[in-house]
């Protein structure tokens, strides 16, 4: 073996007002298992997005095989043999098993599609790694993890690549997945491919990589062998320690025996989350925290009357109620502020006031005729509101950077007063200053008029305004924090699942 | 937003009205009698009943659908009312009011249909309303072998009398441009059209935001339910008549008058005012072909390219439009980094 399969040297990736990426190095060496782990935002998707050829680097060099390049376009770095399992599936739903494991590569016979040879290495692929799954069906017909481990198959063993990218590929698996995934990854490593791995879940990452690189804030902190760490040396390096940020909150904690705005009790979603208990106040801000796959968005979509709950109970202030769609969530004052910015929340041919005003709408008419004037007035104020940086309330959505358009999306629910905000993500996906200027605009305005329950793929933004936190896992509240107790390692343990005794009275503790 | 960047994007969308001028004008200089009053509100009569299908085809794009059957009902309405009044119920249904009536309510009906299947039981738009329009014009084809002849005057009025009054302007026109007006004024200034472009826009971030877009989608299938209707009635007016050939071939145009207006083919875009144009500037099209003895059979290869141009247009317009806030982006940049620098001359 001559050197690394895979080589990353001084990469930098700057954004208009980030820098995602300084300076990384990273390789991959064949026949290893290269973890790497960092908080979200920590710039692991950045360097993915590298590796995978969808996001050109500012500044440094990789090389893959001996061969060195600026930047991979897609095409590229699947030709020097990278291959990547992305987070979000990307299978054909319509096509059987067999077609999607070979699809690029069908007509290994030529023009004509030889079925019965296509369906006969299908099997022996399958049945080799232990996959009991027919190859005459469609994928459609197969769950979530049996879908994911067919596109794990597909880079790992058709494509044959020289280097293998894992990005939180084990998620949506089962727990007898991802022994298959186990697996696949050791029969890699004996045939010598390099293989890196990225992950939230520490105990996994202990569990099969032989190397592991953390990021913190687009820097790499560490590089270490999987020998000389523990889950507690491995999260404190994840989480950092002794740094000071400046808080969005201002002010002391809202004064107690505030009014009940909303109760839920013993909310569950058959396979997704269970018995749910929580109550909000006035004032509050309640932070829910959990890995992906958690249930956490499930639950607000809950309570939002999205995607309703099988069982449970929700007062809203001490009146029983059962929002089966948004328009009825709405009406009674919960406002939900959807995960996925564009594709739930947005409107892109609309200017920015008629976005503003889309939910509060039927306060500016009369007889079912609208007020364009009174709607501006309330756009115009919206927008000086939540600092939008735009030229006009006029100009449409499309032209807006993420953190305006998020600030949009938030004005729009804000337009509505409701009585319970639910914030999924607000901060996702917006650059520092605008991550900044919303959790002030949560903390301030929001805040002072209504109970807002919030998640975010970073703790600290969680620790940073919330005056309580429920700690998600598995769909299960496994502990509440209140304020004084905040703790970000702590909630990392617990989202984690280390030392938690859980409501069954026994402990969910792993070992290693 | 500049007061130039405004008036380029307003004159964009409204890029429709722009052609249409522009066409007018060069059939007036080449054509002779093309623009004289008989000529032109001869044009406008003709437009009449396509425009109630470009109408109806805009209003559906809009939601994000589109609806093959359009034609069919334009067909299918008046033909079963007719019947109904003459043939099966005469002493029921013989009024010729119950007859308008109930060629409204068979349009909406149908439209009713086609929305529930799509929108509650999940049907594609295009197979479900292409179904329909079949199995309507096969009914339509035995229930009326041979045409149906006179009919009421007052059924006929809307599609066939002129208004004196209106130095003889058919009274086709008049509705028609009532009609439209109507649909300006609830695009742009009801809370429904808001809900329902913003349906059209993005369905999934509308039903977040708490609209009904089951109901949004179900109502415009109704509306271009009764508007072909409504256009069935112009045409059997016209002819005095009902037969099974009424409409045929007409929905695939409707296509290219919405898009050439402005409507947007995946949803959330499109106005009246825009539709108009394009409804007139293909009547003023065919027209002018006729005047200047272009074979019939020739027209529809015309109008084809015509349809190809509608399409054209769209991306152009969608092309100019970036590249016009474009510029303006990098002038503004541009003026904000000289300010900036004068201020640090002045600081320093």
């Amino acid at each position: 073996m001559t050197g690394p399969a895979l080589l990353l040297e001084g990469i930098t990736k700057i954004y208009p007002g980030t820098v995602a990426l300084e300076n990384v190095h990273f390789e991959a060496l064949p026949g290893e298992v290269h973890g790497l782990i960092g908080k979200n935002g920590a710039g692991k998707t950045t360097l993915v997005g590298i590796l995978a050829g969808l996001i050109e680097p500012t500044e440094g060099r990789i090389t893959i095989g001996g061969k060195v390049f600026s930047s991979l376009s897609r095409a590229r770095a699947k030709k020097e043999g990278v291959a990547i399992v992305p987070q979000e599936p990307e299978i054909i739903l319509d096509l059987s098993v067999a077609e999607n494991l070979f699809l690029g590569d069908l007509g290994s016979a030529g023009a004509i599609v030889d079925w019965r040879k296509l369906r006969k290495n299908a099997e022996s692929i399958l049945s080799m790694y232990g996959l009991d799954i027919g190859v005459d069906l469609q994928a459609r017909d197969l769950s979530l993890s049996e879908r994911q481990l067919l596109l794990i198959l597909k880079a790992c063993v058709v494509e044959d690549a020289r280097v293998i990218i894992l990005d939180e590929s084990s998620a949506p698996l089962s727990g007898k997945d991802v022994q298959i995934l186990r697996r696949i990854v050791e029969g890699l490593k004996a045939s010598g491919k390099a293989i890196v791995y990225i992950s939230h879940n520490i105990d996994e990452l202990l569990g099969i990589c032989d190397r592991l690189t953390v990021l913190r804030d687009g820097r790499v902190i560490a590089e270490r062998e999987r020998l000389g760490l523990d889950h507690q040396s491995l999260s404190e390096l994840v989480i950092g320690e002794g740094f000071s940020r400046s808080s969005a909150r201002s002010g002391s904690l809202p004064p107690a025996g505030r009014e009940e705005f909303l109760r839920v009790e013993g909310l569950s979603r058959w396979g997704v989350f269970e018995d749910i208990s929580f109550s909000l106040h006035r004032g509050e801000i309640l932070g829910i925290a959990g890995l992906r796959g958690s249930g956490r968005t499930e639950i607000l979509k809950a309570l939002a009357g999205i995607e309703p709950a099988d069982e449970g109970t929700l007062f809203l202030r001490g009146q029983p109620i059962r929002p089966r769609t948004p328009g009825s969530a709405l009406s009674r004052g919960i406002a939900y502020l959807p995960e996925e910015r564009d594709a739930e929340g947005l409107l892109r041919f609309f200017s920015i006031r008629d976005n503003l005003v889309l939910n509060s709408i039927d306060k500016f008419s009369k007889w079912g005729f609208l007020s364009w004037e009174k709607c501006s007035r309330l756009a115009s104020e919206i927008f000086r509101e939540v600092q939008l940086k735009a030229f006009s309330i006029h100009q449409d959505v499309d032209e807006l950077s993420g953190g305006n358009r998020q600030k949009v999306v938030i004005g729009r629910i804000m337009a509505n007063s409701p009585d319970v905000y639910l914030l999924d993500e607000p901060t996702r996906g917006v650059d520092i200053g605008a991550k900044q200027a919303i959790l002030s605009i949560i903390c301030g305005r929001i805040r002072s008029r209504s109970g807002v329950i919030i998640t975010s793929p970073g703790l600290d933004d969680l620790v940073d305004v919330c005056d309580r936190i429920l700690v998600l896992r598995n769909g299960l509240v496994v502990r509440e924090y209140a304020r004084y107790q905040f703790d970000e390692k702590k909630i990392f343990l617990d989202m984690q699942g280390f030392g938690i005794r859980n409501r069954r009275g026994g402990t969910e503790c792993q070992a290693v | 937003m500049s007061g130039s960047l405004r008036l380029e994007l307003a004159l964009l969308d409204n890029i429709i009205w722009l052609m249409l001028a522009a066409f007018f004008a060069l059939c007036a200089l080449t054509i002779p009698n093309f623009a004289s009053w008989n000529n032109l509100v001869n044009i406008l009569y003709h437009t009449t009943i396509m425009s109630m299908l470009v109408l109806a085809q805009g209003f559906v794009l809009m939601s994000g659908h589109l609806d093959l059957s359009i034609d069919a009902i334009l067909a299918f309405a008046p033909g079963v009312a007719i019947l109904a009044a003459v043939k099966w119920f005469p002493g029921v249904l013989g009024n010729p009011w119950i007859a308008i009536a109930l060629t409204l309510a068979i349009g909406a009906l149908l439209g009713l249909f086609n929305g529930v299947c799509i929108a509650s039981l999940g049907m594609n738009a295009f197979m479900q309303t292409l179904s329909v329009s079949i199995i309507l014009r096969g009914l339509i084809l035995f229930l009326i072998p041979l045409s149906i002849f006179p009919l009421d005057p007052v059924y006929s009025f809307i599609g066939k009398s002129r208004i004196t009054v209106l130095g003889n302007l058919p009274a086709a026109i008049p509705v028609t441009f009532f009609i439209y007006f109507f649909f300006h004024i609830l695009l742009k200034y009801t809370v429904f059209g808001r809900n329902y472009l913003a349906t059209g826009g993005n369905p999934r971030a509308s039903f977040v935001a708490g609209i009904n877009t089951r109901r949004m989608i179900i109502l415009g299938f109704v509306t271009a339910g009764v508007l072909s209707a409504v256009a069935g009635m112009l045409t059997a007016g016209r002819q005095d008549s009902v037969s099974n050939t009424m409409g045929s071939g007409m929905t695939l145009l409707a296509f290219a008058g919405a898009l050439l207006g402005g409507t947007s083919m995946s949803g959330g875009k499109g106005s009246a005012f825009g539709m108009l144009g394009g409804a007139i500037l293909l009547g003023m099209f065919s027209n002018a072909l006729n005047l200047l003895g272009v074979k019939v059979t020739l027209i529809h290869a015309a109008q084809g390219t015509l349809i190809f141009l509608a399409i054209l247009v769209d991306r152009f317009r969608a092309a100019l439009r970036s590249s016009i806030l474009r510029k303006d982006q990098l002038r503004r940049l541009h003026h904000h980094s000289v300010h900036e620098q004068a201020e640090k001359v002045i600081s320093s």
